[in-house]
């Protein structure tokens, strides 16, 4: 029988504390559904403080990828370590310190923005007062009582990106942060980005935006569930 | 006390996004309306029947109407990947699971109210044999099928089984209840509360199985 994964190094004992750990260290990461793999034998390392930027085609695997960083998919075979936490033991100390911001907001349509922000707080066990700074640097200071029912796509993934700012997390992932948005929303998002670089926090960005990115100190192209050098992706 | 504060928490998101999108009030309790009337017109003006089926009909109301309650808290989670949001969080996963089990039971309360009225008046159903045993039955029956919704709930939230599975999961083992919920209701209701003992006490048993199994296994289910 073939185990799940196999050779998950051992990452106990407070790593995170050690700047040396990598913030992603993953090794021979597979994901397959069904028969058909969406992530195949994909190595990564990334260094704390890094903005990295991930592109490929649709379809590619970034999505995936990012998913089983974020903890939210198990990787089918293969290991790996966020921010110095193994990749499957411990799930809960990554999901502390990590956010993914992907192509689903994660909002309750019924409530308001606020309220959304604030049932976060409540689970992350946040101050509920860092609620109003993070809307208003969004930008949805004036549609915070809002329904989200009544929110634009742009601005859904503005509450995304409040959700984010309010956590400050160590690793931030943004899978197609941009889709949807406006000019002055994807500046947001932006700002987001260079905040966290600036801070010494890690952030991994997968877009097809050409016009974003240039804040990334290093780009990956992902094509066919594999990483592959610059310049070789099929689009 | 952190997993009391979440589940809270929780309930009291559940229970407002409820009030806002009033679906038990209009789907569900209609819903469990209609279906006792077609039930009472099907079996004939006698009244002696009606009032022998008026139990059976009460839980079988119930029951139906809490599949639909389940389906609906559920959607709320997977309209946007909300769903993805609480398993990404760093909380007690069974949280999830007592927090929507203490929303539904309180909606399930509150339309059992609107449902027995409607009972009395269609079937002609005395309930002032044992009232505290008829109230302890709904109580125990309610939290019952609060603990097997929220456990396989979110099981119908995988894509390819979501509309028939749940049913398929939920119906066969709230079957404990229902026997029990009509039994102890048809004591109660015909003057003879003090022999519905047994059936409260399996009641009690059944909520404390699922409970704890629920407390134990959701996380698991929830995870990838």
């Amino acid at each position: 029988m073939i185990p799940r994964t196999v050779d998950a190094p051992r990452t106990h004992g407070s790593p995170a504390a050690d700047p040396a750990t990598p913030a992603v260290l993953l090794s021979g990461v597979t994901r397959v559904f069904g028969v058909a793999p969406a992530v195949v034998r994909v190595g990564l390392r990334v260094e704390r403080g890094e903005t990295l930027l991930l592109r490929g085609p649709n379809g590619a695997g970034k999505s995936t990828l990012l998913r089983i960083v974020a903890t939210a998919l198990s990787p089918t075979y293969g290991s790996g370590s966020v921010l110095g936490f193994d990749l499957l033991r411990d799930r809960d100390e990554i999901r502390r310190r990590c956010e993914l911001l992907g192509h689903r907001t994660r909002l309750y349509e019924d409530l308001t923005a606020r309220e959304n922000l604030r049932f976060v707080c409540t689970l992350y066990g946040l101050d509920p007062s860092r609620v109003g700074p993070a809307l208003e640097r969004a930008g949805l200071a004036d549609a915070a009582d809002d329904r989200v029912s009544g929110y634009s796509q742009g601005m859904r993934q503005r509450v995304a990106v409040a959700r984010a700012l309010l956590r400050r997390p160590e690793l931030l992932l943004l899978d197609e942060p941009y889709a949807g948005l406006d000019e002055e929303a994807k500046e947001v998002v932006d700002d987001a980005v260079r905040d966290a670089g600036a801070e010494g926090r890690t952030v991994i960005l997968a877009t097809h935006d050409p016009g974003r990115g240039d804040m990334a100190g290093r780009t990956l192209l992902m094509d066919g569930g594999r990483l592959v050098p610059a310049g070789s992706a099929s689009s | 006390m952190n997993l009391l504060r979440q589940s809270v928490a929780m309930a009291a998101k559940d229970l407002r996004i409820e009030l806002r999108g009033r679906y038990a009030l209009s789907a569900i309790l209609p819903f469990a309306g209609t279906l006792l009337i077609v039930f009472g017109l099907s079996l004939g003006p006698g009244r002696t029947l009606l009032q022998e089926t008026a139990p059976g009909l009460l839980w079988l109301a119930v029951l139906f109407a809490s599949v639909l309650a389940f389906r609906r808290a559920y959607e709320a989670e997977g309209e946007d990947g909300a769903l993805e949001g609480l398993l990404l969080a760093p909380m007690d996963k069974a949280a999830v699971f007592l927090g929507k089990a203490a929303a539904v039971a309180a909606q399930l309360l509150a339309l059992e109210v609107a449902v027995i009225t409607l009972v009395v008046g269609l079937f002609d159903l005395s309930l002032g044999g044992a009232p505290f045993v008829l109230a302890g039955a709904f109580v125990l029956g309610t939290v019952g099928l609060a603990a097997v919704g929220s456990l396989f709930g979110v099981l119908a939230e995988s894509p390819r089984a979501r509309e028939a599975i749940f049913p398929l999961l939920v119906l066969p083992l709230a079957t404990p209840v229902l026997v029990a919920g009509v039994k102890a209701t048809s004591l109660a209701t015909t003057g003879r509360g003090g022999q519905a003992g047994g059936w409260l006490g399996l009641l009690v048993a059944f909520d404390l199985v699922f409970l704890a199994a629920g407390t134990l296994v959701y996380p698991y289910l929830l995870e990838d």
